[in-house]
């Protein structure tokens, strides 16, 4: 069954979501998109289909706190699917303050959503300008950068380069796997934005967590990242357990998790990745025979206490 | 599946059954009073079948988009339909000529339920749910904390039961402000349904489980156990069971004791095949379920008899829709392919078993 590509639009108030979308939509690609919107905005492509959400974020009974899904989406996908063929993809813009961990759980959490359609990436549109005091007075604005696969960095002939790698560094700090792209008014080739297959187990192979540690003024309830490694072969049963002891318990703390992991007496690699405590984990392609086998996890999240992670995930060495 | 070659049959369907191939989702189906078979689509058309000519087709473009829900008018010779470009339309089956009832731009209408009692009918767009007169006047617009997902009015149409997040919101049909009764229980609700004598409301939710109350009192009865989401409920002649889907079997929960379902396990019908019911439909005469799946396989179970009959082998994507005539004659079947299918039954036994 075709699963159809969902890519979502995130970025605080004014970063320039509005922007990337129409850039999307008018691109010569011969595409055509329902675009989720939630308000009838500057948008109005007549080839594309806008369908007006509510931002109707419930919890699941499920005994899980944080595991919140979009209502409103789960209800709008299954109408979209009644089009059949009708389009190509769909774009979710969310409002400039929304937390993007119900949206992305939404595609995991419901089986019918999660049958029909596919969660592509979660896209971020961040103001060059004003980024750095958001990160400090909205929680919003962290999780938006947390939560992205790829962040444009816009607005950015408005800043000084010397002032840009600062900022850059602080987003890196936040989020060391996402792809970051510097732009002016949303400009970007959009291969870099569209089909990116970013939750595909397959996909996450594709992840080099970037190691600058940028944690200049850290301070309480921050959102950081960590990236551990290991090149020791890991005990499959100890590691998935551990894994899901802890997301279980430590879930709403650790908003992202992704990892590709070497497994003792296994050929292939282990590929796991989590939205909160939503985790799913599969073998993907195996090992080159003369590749190095290395085994990475990322975490990002906030009040986790790194030196015993690290300690937790090297016990796992069979 | 496994059941046709088992035991050497040939599905009904293919034996006595007449085939459309109407090349968009089949959202819903229903029969009209004159036996004519209309089918709302993915595509946003309205399409008639079979009337004097069994094979006959009459289509009408009713929505610029997709048709999302379809209830037959109370005089029983047009359908009403809501649909993803905002609008209530009704469209008889002769003229095909339609009459736009409500219009509420960038919003869906989703739920709409009819009342044959009262001639009555509401539809939601969103948070709102608008109530109709038969003449299609709105008599009343009844706001809700969160969208509605389900519709239902009682049998005799003078209340009408809203579900939505954190339950369900009961109203008197009639105009003027009113304080709802509420109906709480945490979670997304979603279809209602409303028993055959009124006394209860069954609602399917966001997690894999039915919740039911007892209107009277307003106790709740949990139906839970499903390995899926439930999506379709249908009640068997009066109201002795419900039968539902989300299982790989036809689960129909007992309501002829005194308090309903409470602390009764279900019937489980139709073991034996793979995959999930998308759709029941119950007879409206006998204690016979048709039934669904999501390979596109159908079979009828009845009460109290082991093996299930083939109706329909599986293909053509997941079922859809099915439907009854009133007099339990014809059944009609309609799948994601856009594949319709009309069955005359009437001269037709359940096998024994």
């Amino acid at each position: 069954m075709n699963q159809i590509p969902v890519t979502v639009l995130t970025g605080y108030l004014g970063a320039g979501k509005t922007t990337l979308l129409n850039r999307i939509l008018t691109a010569q690609h011969g595409k055509k998109y329902a675009v989720v919107v939630n308000e009838f905005g500057e948008i109005g492509i007549d080839n594309d289909l806008v369908v007006d959400a509510d931002e109707e974020v419930f919890q699941m009974n499920n005994g899980c706190i944080c595991c919140s899904v979009r209502g409103d989406l789960i209800r709008i996908l299954g109408g979209l699917i009644k089009r059949r063929g009708a389009f190509d993809g769909v774009l979710i813009e969310t409002t400039g303050l929304a937390n993007p961990a119900p949206v992305a759980q939404t595609f995991f959490v419901d089986d019918d959503v999660r049958r029909r359609t596919r969660l592509d990436s979660i896209v971020t549109v961040v103001d060059a300008r004003h980024v750095a005091e958001r990160l400090e007075d909205s929680h919003e604005a962290v999780e938006q950068i947390a939560f992205a696969d790829v962040i444009l960095l816009n607005k950015t002939d408005l800043v000084s380069s010397e002032d840009l790698t600062p900022v850059e560094r602080r987003i890196r700090a936040i989020n060391p796997t996402a792809a970051i792209y510097r732009t002016q008014r949303c400009s970007i080739d959009l291969a870099a934005v569209m089909d990116r297959r970013a939750f595909d187990l397959d996909r996450i192979l594709g992840i080099e967590p970037n190691f600058l540690s940028g944690n200049g003024h850290e301070h309480h309830h921050a959102v950081k990242s960590l990236s551990l490694s290991t090149d020791r072969p890991l005990d499959g049963s100890r590691l998935v357990g551990w894994l899901q002891r802890l997301l279980g318990e430590r879930g709403q703390d650790l908003l992202r998790t992704k990892g590709i992991l070497s497994l003792s007496g296994q050929e292939r690699r282990f590929v796991v990745q989590a939205v909160h405590m939503v985790m799913e984990g599969s073998f993907a392609k195996p090992w080159e025979p003369d590749e190095k086998r290395n085994s990475r996890l990322v975490f990002i999240g906030r009040n986790f206490d790194e030196a015993e992670l690290r300690q937790r995930f090297e016990s796992c060495a069979a | 599946m496994t059941l046709a070659t088992e035991q050497g049959k040939t599905a009904l369907l293919d034996r006595i059954g007449i085939v459309w191939s109407l090349g968009a989702y089949v959202v819903s189906l229903a029969f009209l009073n004159d036996g004519i078979l209309a089918a709302a689509l993915g595509d946003g058309r309205a399409v008639f079948l079979g009337g004097d000519r069994a094979d006959a087709i009459s289509a009408v473009p009713v929505h610029d988009g997709a048709c999302l829900s379809m209830a037959i008018d109370p005089d029983g010779h047009a359908v009403l339909t809501g649909g993803d470009d905002g609008r209530l339309v009704r469209t008889p089956d002769a003229s095909g000529q339609i009459t736009e009832i409500l219009s509420v731009p960038g919003r869906w209408v989703e739920p709409t339920a009819v009342s044959p009692a009262s001639g009555l009918c509401a539809a939601a767009t969103g948070k709102a749910v608008h109530l109709f007169a038969r003449d299609g006047a709105r008599i009343a617009t009844f706001d809700h904390p969160n969208t509605v997902g389900g519709l239902a009015f009682d049998p005799k149409g003078q209340r009408l039961a809203a579900a939505h997040y954190g339950g369900v919101s009961l109203w008197s049909a009639k105009s003027g402000t009113q304080e709802p009764r509420r109906l709480a229980w945490p979670g997304s609700h979603l279809a209602l349904t409303w028993s055959l004598d009124g006394k209860y409301i069954v609602t399917a939710m966001q997690e894999n489980e039915l919740h039911g109350w007892r209107v009277r009192d307003g106790s709740d009865i949990r139906l839970s156990g499903y390995p899926a989401k439930v999506k379709s409920m249908s009640w068997l002649p009066k109201g002795r069971y419900l039968a539902t889907g989300g299982a790989e079997s036809v689960v129909c929960w007992p309501f002829h004791g005194k308090d309903g379902s409470l602390d009764k396990a279900p019937l489980d019908l139709g073991w034996g095949f793979e995959g999930v019911v998308t759709v029941v439909a119950a007879h409206p005469r006998h204690e016979l379920v048709a039934a669904g799946y999501e390979d596109g396989a159908i079979i009828f179970v009845q009460i109290g008899r082991l093996h299930p009959a083939l109706i329909k082998g599986p293909g053509d994507g997941p079922v859809t829709a099915l439907a009854w005539s009133a007099d339990g004659h014809d059944l009609a079947l309609g799948m994601e392919s856009g594949l319709v299918g009309h069955l005359r039954m009437s001269d037709w036994r359940v096998p024994q078993a």
